[in-house]
């Protein structure tokens, strides 16, 4: 493989004069699988194989992706990349240049206690299948349950013009549990997410009695929920909140593309933009997190970014395109989906660094507010307008966490509710997702409980 | 790369239909699919990237003693490659459990001439010509007001084919076109930058208009800088076709697909005939519309696509079917099975969902309005409640109306209800519909929904 898009990079700098090109070859194989009610209704199987080609000509970008690993369609496809790039060129007025990175050759292997490419089919199946029926079985209001799975293993080559050659083995494994819930007319709706780059090991601890209790529980208990009132309120978050309030009200800000397409961040960085017990990471190092890699799709090592010290801008998430742009290292946040699109910033594992409050210390100095313990789904704007939906939510009273509250959601301005976190807890939990920015990335994200002075809350009522 | 024509295309349906057979499936189906994709990007307000991609493969679904198995590869190549992929979903369907609700594939029927979905002149355009288009979208920007920044979007052209065989005589081929401009503006003024505004024209046919995609995202842009805060009440909102998208797709089209009636996860369960919404709503799932985005001659099974009434002047008429879901209550698929390519097995989608247009101008149904929101982009509609229809959406930007004028942008507003009662209060619905994704439709003036301003 590695011969093959040498060559295929050779083409690009010899015959096209290419400042730089990169060939990126995939071979991954997935098994996927949709229950519902018991019912599998579809045990699927898939290969994927294709090479990316990405050459800088003239200060543009070309970009070509093949599904074929041979010689002849890749130099074909290679050398439109190049004249493409060149067409791109014509109306450039800021050439695109890369900053400096590291050659590295390396073969990274992954070590799993249990590959999901040696579990056979009919064991993943069971192990949905037991999801689904502790699901449906938790209470007879429990009216429809989806288990999705996936698993993705194989291999990725890399290999650019600098002399970097990395081949790098890839496996995930990821299920996501819907849950719906009807009395009386109420309808309710609940969802799990797990994922794990660690192995088949995922479900040793995300047990499918766990999981399937979690989902149908709080599909059950939304039932006799009441809606929340509209208005501006105190709130304390649990670490799944905080974990998708990082994400996305910072995060997709503190992406380095984001941030010179008109974000908030890129006048901002040394600037004091959170209150002091704010610090935020995005870390691809962590073993077997769901955001974990070793190098991003550009070459450069994963590591630990700091995004936010004690309330200052620390710096950015980066691709060799941007980390040029602000005169800093790259970042390894560079990653792509698959071999049909090109890499993008994207997060890894981004979370709140804990601190020093109990959960009860959070929440006894609130009168009146609520506690959103569990998120359906967030969103955010570049001018820092934030939503996240929340799917477990309960009213704060007298500083006593007290009934379930149904549909509610937050919002507010991103650098406004930084300045308003004001106690932040000493607990850790990390959760795993996906985010879709074009393109859909596995990620992580938490942190501890969270205390925010105000927020808009907003519901059905 | 040269396209795969019809016969190459369907011959390799029907071989790997009847390999399938042969190794011993009950019943087998086979799609391929081809795109070919030519994009130029602009990124920070500049064109600086162009790509090409090819993407084609094979999906192959079996019967076996009533469990279904499907696998799907990218490399169609060589003998080995299809044998191993039929091989594969013949033993996910061994592994899997039968189901006592399978009756079968679907049968084969015929095929309608449908229209405007195909332009020879896109499979000639070259990235030179798309550079032209992102060029002419974003000096059309640029020359709204010097305060307009244009950041990224890009000019897309794409050939699309797919083919279909099936072990119950089912055959077919299509192949359409699609192209599309779209741009990202904001506006600044010294500290001020304006939220992201956003515009786009995709089109069938290469007809596409970059020059009103760039005037209009830089309007909008400049439009949205002069902001103010609005209080929180119960007021009218004027939606267009971007919050329609967002909050429709999460709820209504869910609550509409047989598949969720079925399940228990849809309100109108048992409410086909009942009064659903206001008499101003007709609503057609029309997968032969002619030049929709979603218009086919088949679907993802090749059931013929077709136009089925779901709402009729309030009244829930129908509900979306495929095969499967269509056979567990005897009636007839509505040609509603959407794949995403040859990655996936099919699964109830809308095809064009058309919210027929009514007789007011947009200027007569904003002129409807004393005080209310004039609606486009909204956040967080995917944290709908799916089941309910329950929404909290945040909108940002929006325009305040005051006596049929739009006055101010405002940042930030929750809107909070539901989709279903939103429904039921429709009071008018424009003639000034466009195509946007699934959706067609144009915009509407919706009353009594709760607005939580700061």
């Amino acid at each position: 493989m590695k011969e093959v898009l040498t060559k295929v990079t050779d083409v690009a700098v010899q015959r096209f004069g290419a400042e730089y090109a990169e060939a990126r070859a995939q071979s991954l194989y997935k098994t996927m699988l949709t229950l519902k009610e018991g019912r599998v209704e579809a045990a699927k199987q898939g290969i994927e194989n294709g090479v990316a080609l990405r050459v800088l000509v003239n200060g543009a970008w070309g970009f070509a992706s093949v599904g074929s690993f041979n010689a002849e369609p890749l130099t074909a496809a290679v050398s439109d990349a190049c004249r493409m790039a060149k067409t791109a060129s014509s109306k450039l007025k800021a050439p695109i240049k890369l900053a400096e990175a590291k050659t590295v050759k390396d073969r990274v292997r992954v070590k799993p206690e249990k590959n999901p490419s040696e579990i056979l089919m009919e064991e993943k199946i069971k192990t949905a299948s037991a999801i689904n029926k502790t699901a449906l079985g938790y209470d007879k209001r429990v009216k429809s349950c989806t288990v999705d799975y996936l698993d993705l293993t194989g291999t990725s080559s890399f290999v650019n013009s600098e002399g970097t050659m990395i081949e790098q083995d890839k496996l995930y494994v990821w299920s996501r549990i819907t849950a719906s819930a009807m009395s009386n007319g109420v309808f309710t709706f609940s969802r799990e997410e797990i994922g794990s780059t660690a192995g088949y090991e995922l479900f040793d601890k995300e047990t499918p009695e766990k999981i399937g209790t979690a989902v149908a529980k709080r599909a059950v208990e939304q039932l006799e929920a009441k809606p929340p009132k509209g208005g501006t309120f105190p709130v304390v978050l649990g670490p799944d909140v905080v974990g998708v309030f990082v994400h996305e009200a910072f995060g997709h800000l503190a992406e380095a593309d984001l941030a010179l397409s008109g974000g908030l961040l890129a006048n901002n960085i040394g600037k004091k933009i959170a209150s002091d017990v704010v610090t935020f990471y995005d870390d691809g190092t962590i073993n077997g997190a769901f955001g974990s890699f070793k190098y991003d799709d550009e070459g450069v090592p994963a590591q630990k970014t700091l995004l936010i010290k004690d309330g200052v801008v620390a710096g950015l998430m980066h691709s060799r395109e941007t980390a040029r742009k602000f005169n800093v290292a790259p970042t390894g946040n560079a990653r792509a989906e698959n071999f049909r699109v090109e890499p993008i910033i994207r997060m890894r594992n981004t979370f709140m660094e804990p601190k020093d409050h109990s959960f009860e210390e959070l929440v006894e100095s609130v009168k009146a507010g609520y506690y959103f313990k569990s998120f359906r789904g967030g969103q955010a704007n570049l001018d820092g307008t934030f939503q996240v939906g929340i799917q477990e939510a309960y009213e704060i009273i007298n500083g006593e966490v007290g009934e379930p509250v149904r549909n509610a959601s937050m919002s507010g301005n991103t650098l406004e509710t930084l300045f308003k976190v004001d106690a932040v807890g000493k607990d850790f939990e990390l959760s795993s997702g996906r985010c879709g920015k074009g393109q859909t990335a596995f990620i992580g994200d938490g942190g501890p409980h969270i205390r925010v002075k105000e927020v808009i809350v907003g519901g059905s009522a | 790369m040269a396209v795969l024509n019809r016969d190459e295309m369907v011959g390799l349906a029907e071989k790997a239909v009847s390999k399938a057979l042969q190794k011993g499936a009950v019943e087998a189906e086979a799609y391929v699919y081809e795109g070919q994709a030519t994009n130029v990007s602009i990124e920070i307000g500049q064109i600086s990237k162009s790509s090409r991609i090819i993407d084609r493969g094979i999906g192959i679904r079996v019967a076996v003693n009533k469990a279904v198995g499907f696998a799907y590869t990218n490399i169609i190549e060589g003998h080995d490659a299809v044998e191993n992929t039929i091989q594969r979903a013949l033993n996910a369907a061994k592994a899997s459990k039968p189901d006592p609700d399978w009756r079968g594939l679907p049968e084969k029927k015929s095929y309608t001439r449908v229209k405007e979905n195909f332009d020879t002149r896109i499979s000639e355009l070259r990235s030179e010509d798309l550079v032209k288009v992102a060029a002419t979208m974003l000096e059309s920007a640029s020359s709204v007001n010097k305060r307009v920044f244009p950041i990224e979007g890009g000019v897309g052209a794409a050939y699309l084919s797919s083919a279909i065989a099936n072990s119950s005589g089912v055959e077919g081929f299509d192949k359409g076109t699609m192209m599309e401009c779209s741009l990202a503006a904001v506006a600044k003024d010294g500290s001020t930058v304006t939220p992201v505004c956003f515009e786009f024209n995709a089109e069938r046919n290469c007809d596409v208009d970059p020059e009103w995609v760039g005037r209009e995202a830089g309007r909008l842009a400049l439009s949205a800088l002069k902001t103010k805060r609005i209080e929180t009440k119960t007021t009218k909102l004027v939606l267009t076709q971007f919050a329609l998208q967002e909050l429709f797709y999460f709820t209504l089209i869910n609550a509409v697909k047989a598949d969720s009636v079925q399940r228990d996860q849809s309100p109108f369960k048992g409410k086909i005939g009942e009064k659903v919404g206001s008499e101003n709503v007709t609503i057609h799932d029309d997968g032969l519309l002619p030049g929709g985005l979603r218009t086919w001659a088949f679907d993802g099974e090749g059931v013929p696509q077709q136009k089925t009434a779901v709402i009729e002047k309030g009244v829930l008429r129908n509900f979306l079917y495929d095969n499967y879901t269509a056979k567990k209550e005897g009636k007839q698929s509505t040609g509603n099975a959407s794949r995403a390519g040859y990655l996936s097995t099919p699964s109830v989608e809308a095809t064009n969902f058309h919210i027929l247009p009514g007789t007011s101008s947009a200027d007569q149904l904003m002129g409807e309005v004393d005080d209310g929101l004039l609606i486009y982009y909204l956040q967080g509609a995917h944290s709908s409640n799916p089941v309910s229809g329950e929404f909290s959406v945040v909108a940002t930007p929006a325009w305040k109306i005051k006596k049929g004028e739009t006055v101010h942008s405002t940042r930030g507003v929750m809107l909070a209800g539901n989709i279903f009662e939103v429904l039921k209060n429709v009071s008018v619905v424009a003639n000034n519909e466009r195509k946007m994704g699934q959706l067609v439709a144009p915009w509407i003036l919706v009353e009594n929904v709760k607005v939580i301003g700061k």
